[in-house]
């Protein structure tokens, strides 16, 4: 048989897949009929990625920058330079940027040569913004920092609420299972500013102004609290939260909520009642690069807990990761403040346990995120390992262009190389064995299918080799042996093993659990961005379906390419869209030229007429990062507010 | 017709592998999915296996295809084409009726009209089918309604029935006659001659209480796609679940769009790549000047149900487009599968 059984990489939904592998070259995908979460369904993407995986445009060779120019060296002077100059630096001054693409063997390969060999936490996932509030909301009042639910709980529940998500862009498979939930009569209800697909297919849209789904859902709140509501057993007990929850709405009165959110209060306590009388309902919400805000998913959580659907079984408030293994990343402990396992860094349990395994003493001190750290000149930054990505420098390329020493391991060519020092290649996710936990925490185990280049090692291996020449043999020597290890020092992953992992697509790890689920806190200040004469207009970003984050991986492969190209063939700077009403007051046409301009910065761009909005609101796609970046550069990254932010802007014709 | 008994079918595997390399329906052992493949050893060929998740087309018309290669030297302006005989002889060992009948469908479409596309006509000319009827159909099939099965009535070299200990054999051309003889498989006595038409339509006795997943009374569908009698609305509840990710052209025998695509490789060499296309991608229609004649996902849509259903259409393949394997509906996340969208043309007629 040329099809091999695998697991898609792209989203967070890991669909399982068929991988043809004709003369060791990928030449084929089929969605796999019996894994149980694609069910036989793939996504645009996923049906392409085999276009990726055949690409000839590979990183073969180990490269050492001299005099300016990369010079091909054999692999062991490579890693030798790399173990030499790395321990060269203190572990504040190295950081350690970690990809939410690489299976967890990889993942934790980095994570113990940045905090065992190197003496360093910065460490982090790019592209984790978002992810973190989850973790943190649901970790401390459900006891799981991730999703609590599982995919299939959808096909049982009878309400289904999504709170801001393009779903069927982002997620694909996970709008399907939401839509065809909805044809088998379940109750699906979507907030957000744009009129998505996943909106049109479900049975309310609550169309807010952009940057108010906590507002709204807030609203839903007090007024499951003010009609007696609440879930009593919550409400009746003083260590829930309940009470300072219940304090913080009380200053929100109706007629400014309807002002601000630009709805009717009677549909806020419509759709509020209709949750209030489900059996099982689940909410979903993005993570990852364009999540919610850690106030909204706090108010999302405390109002399924209200509604008595948080801690049961088939319910809850669930994010969805964008990226295959963002789950898996964080249960490694790629996380500057969090040890593998959530252990907070400096934790006294996790710390024997780690020095019991890594034969070594976890560093204590303190790290940052490698994000704070590009951003503030201030901090002492010398050397970055970036292992393989989907993104680029953005808008920290000069700080990383200005380090001692940047380290580039990867699959394929990345906008980090100009900035590299030493690169080394890397075997992609088909050609070693790996682990990687999807949104649902189903750790899935992806064979080996295709030979890699002949100096391509898989990333673990790079990474033990770097720790040998630095005196570490961890004794890996294969990714079982990883899994071995990480199952010693990731709590959840105790006792998985590949033989178990084979069996049955993989495991749903489990989370300690905390007993009676708790209220989250919340900040109360409910602050939305408000518009000015200046700027009538508020901004919303959000993803397209061929186009995947920033594209540099996307841009291998052959249709989903010809699809972006389609779309930008006639807006090489991009486009903003905007509702026929406003165009028609603006004397704006398709296609018109036009200049945005926000507090920060503008640029000009072109007019696409779109019904998906709302007057007032504008529209930006994410792919168009240069746009988005010019435009938004202090909203752009880890303080951002994600897929609810709005930013106010002035759209005039040029 | 001839008898192929079941404990010869490794001898029958054999003799096809000396010449041909054997493609059928195998279970893979691990994620027990069935898949339309290639097979490393003949036994793992599964006659008994359901239908397969994936069209029998891709030996003939694989997702992504080499169909030259060439380099081209910048600075004195050469090109250089490599000869490309890619094209192995290749025996499709129990593809199902449905299948075949996408394959026929198919030749019309490469072979059939004004440009004739040499690989495809290559992968053909050197090809062996063995077909397989299906005695029983399956939860999502409707080549009943279809009018391609659940027997094969053209198209085959050699059609199996499987008939308790045996297969009846039908030696469909010359070279499938060669095969028997070779074989020397005896003549089916009158009883076992008569038994075909009873399997046949046994099975399709059977289509009432196991296909139960799909129904699709097409003529009338026909009828109304072809004359235009649907409302815009019915077209944009069909669009609005379209997930545009083109899994139904990508599962279904008889799609053929495809894209050309040169990828230049680093070592200066250029391989002309064929790939599956769909006509659900609004790149597919685009033209130069941002005209697209088909830009609301609706009007995609609609583009493949006239292709599939349409009387014009139907000429050009000589049958419908649609061969009532029903995998559509299994692969597609909106839950728009072809007779998903007969069932809303009909509803609205009958409202």
């Amino acid at each position: 048989m040329t099809y091999k059984p695998g697991v898609c990489n792209f989203c967070g939904t890991g669909c399982g897949h068929n991988l043809r592998v004709e003369n060791g070259s990928i030449t084929g995908v089929f969605a796999s009929p019996g894994h149980p979460v694609g069910k036989g369904r793939l996504c645009v993407r996923g049906w392409h990625i085999h276009e990726l995986l055949g690409t000839k445009e590979r990183i073969l060779h180990p490269l050492v920058r001299r005099n300016g120019h990369f010079e091909k060296v054999p692999l062991s002077e490579a890693l030798d330079l790399v173990a030499d100059r790395l321990g060269g630096f203190a572990g504040s001054e190295a950081a350690f940027w970690a990809s939410p693409r690489a299976s967890n063997e990889d993942i934790y390969s980095l994570v113990k040569l940045a905090r065992s060999v190197l003496g360093s936490n910065n460490i982090s996932l790019l592209s984790d913004d978002g992810h973190r509030e989850a973790v943190d909301v649901l970790g401390g009042s459900c006891g799981i920092p991730a999703m609590p639910g599982s995919l299939a709980d959808i096909a049982k529940a009878d309400f289904l609420l999504v709170a801001g998500a393009d779903i069927t862009r982002q997620n694909p498979i996970v709008g399907s299972d939401l839509h065809l939930a909805a044809l088998q009569g379940a109750d699906l209800v979507t907030i957000g500013a744009r009129r998505t697909q996943i909106a049109e297919l479900s049975r309310t849209h609550i169309q807010n102004k952009p940057g108010t789904i906590a507002l709204v859902l807030a609203a839903m709140a007090k007024t499951l609290i003010e009609d007696g509501r609440a879930a009593r057993e919550f409400a009746d007990n003083r260590n829930s939260g309940f009470e300072a929850f219940a304090e913080s709405l009380r200053g929100l009165n109706m007629p400014d909520i309807e002002r601000l959110t630009g709805l009717s209060s009677d549909d806020i306590r419509g759709v509020a009642l209709r949750l209030a009388g489900a059996k099982r309902a689940m909410a979903f919400f993005s993570s990852g690069i364009s999540g919610l805000d850690r106030d909204t998913i706090a108010v999302l959580h405390n109002l399924f807990l209200l509604s008595g659907h948080a801690g049961r079984e088939g319910c809850g408030i669930n994010p969805i990761t964008g990226i295959c293994n963002i789950v898996g990343g964080y249960d490694m402990g790629a996380v500057h403040d969090l040890w593998p396992g959530y252990a907070p860094v400096g934790d006294a349990a996790a710390a024997e346990r780690l020095k019991t395994v890594w034969e070594k003493a976890p560093t204590t001190t303190a790290g940052f995120e490698v994000n704070a750290l590009l951003a503030d000149p201030e901090k002492k930054l010398k050397a970055l390992v970036v292992m393989d990505h989907d993104e680029d420098t953005g808008r920290f390329a000069e700080r990383i262009r200005s380090l001692d020493f940047v380290v580039y391991t990867g699959a394929y060519a990345n906008p980090f190389l100009e900035s590299a020092h030493v690169v080394l290649p890397a075997a992609s996710y088909v050609e070693t064995d790996g682990t990687f936990t999807n949104t649902e925490r189903r750790i899935q185990l992806s064979r080996a299918k295709a030979e890699a280049p002949p100096d391509a090692l898989p990333a673990w291996r790079i990474f033990s080799e770097i720790a040998a020449r630095r005196k570490q043999d961890w004794g890996f020597r294969s990714p079982e042996n990883v899994m071995r290890e990480i199952a010693k020092v990731v709590p959840a992953y105790s006792g998985v093993t590949y033989a178990k992992l084979e069996k049955d697509f993989g495991i749903q790890w489990q989370g300690a659990g905390a007993g009676t689920p708790a209220f989250a806190p919340i900040s109360g200040a409910f602050q939305v961005p408000e518009t000015s004469e200046e700027y009538p207009f508020l901004l919303l970003t959000g993803e397209a379906n061929h186009f995947w984050h920033r594209n540099t991986i996307m841009r291998r492969t052959q249709i989903p390419m010809r699809e972006y190209n389609a779309l930008l063939l006639l807006y090489p700077n991009g486009f903003v869209e905007i509702a026929e009403e406003d165009a028609k007051r603006l004397g704006l046409r398709e296609r018109t030229p036009v200049s945005l301009t926000s507090a920060e910065g503008a640029l000009t761009s072109f007019t696409r007429i779109s019904k998906a909005l709302k007057p007032g609101a504008a529209y930006v796609p994410y792919f168009l990062h240069e746009t988005i970046a010019r435009l938004l550069p202090s909203a752009w990254g880890s303080s951002s507010r994600g897929e609810d932010a709005a930013v106010p802007i002035r759209i005039e014709k040029v | 017709m001839n008898i192929l008994e079941k404990k010869k079918v490794p001898e029958f595997m054999a003799a096809l592998a000396a010449d041909y390399d054997l493609y059928g329906p195998i279970v893979h052992p691990d994620s027990k999915d069935v898949l339309f493949d290639r097979a490393a050893d003949p036994g793992d060929i599964a006659l008994q296996a359901p239908i397969p998740y994936n069209p029998a087309k891709i030996p003939f018309f694989p997702q992504r295809e080499s169909i030259l290669g060439y380099t081209y030297d910048r600075s004195t302006g050469d090109v250089r084409i490599a000869p490309a005989d890619l094209v192995r002889p290749k025996a499709l060992v129990g593809i199902r009726s449905c299948d075949l009948t996408g394959l026929l469908c198919l030749d019309r479409f490469f072979l059939g009209q004004e440009f004739v596309d040499d690989v495809f006509r290559d992968h053909r000319r050197k090809t062996f089918i063995v077909a397989n009827t299906c005695v029983r159909p399956f939860p999502q099939c409707f080549c009943v309604c279809t009018d391609s099965g659940p027997s094969a009535r053209e198209g085959f070299d050699i059609n199996l029935t499987e008939a308790g200990d045996v297969y009846l054999v039908e030696a469909g051309s010359e070279k499938g006659e060669a095969l028997v003889r070779k074989l020397e498989l005896p003549a089916a006595d009158e009883a076992q001659t008569a038994l075909k038409d009873k399997i046949v339509d046994g099975s399709i006795a059977l289509f009432d209480e196991v296909s139960r997943e799909n129904k699709a009374w097409i003529s009338r569908a026909t009828n109304r796609l072809t004359t235009g009698f649907i409302r815009n609305e019915v077209w944009e509840y069909i669009g609005k679940q379209c997930f545009e990710c083109g899994a139904c052209a990508f599962t279904c025998p008889s799609c053929s769009c495809f894209n050309i695509e040169d990828l230049n490789g680093p070592d200066g060499t250029t391989d002309r790549c064929r790939t599956w296309d769909s006509c659900s991608f609004e790149g597919y229609t685009k033209m130069a000047g941002d005209h697209n004649p088909r830009r609301p996902v609706e009007d995609r849509r609609n583009k493949r149900f006239f292709c599939k259903l349409s009387y014009s259409q139907s000429r050009k393949y000589l049958r419908p487009g649609c061969v009532g394997c029903g995998r559509c509906v299994r692969v597609c996340p909106g839950d728009i599968g072809l007779p998903t969208v007969v069932t809303a043309i009909r509803r609205e007629i009958t409202e």
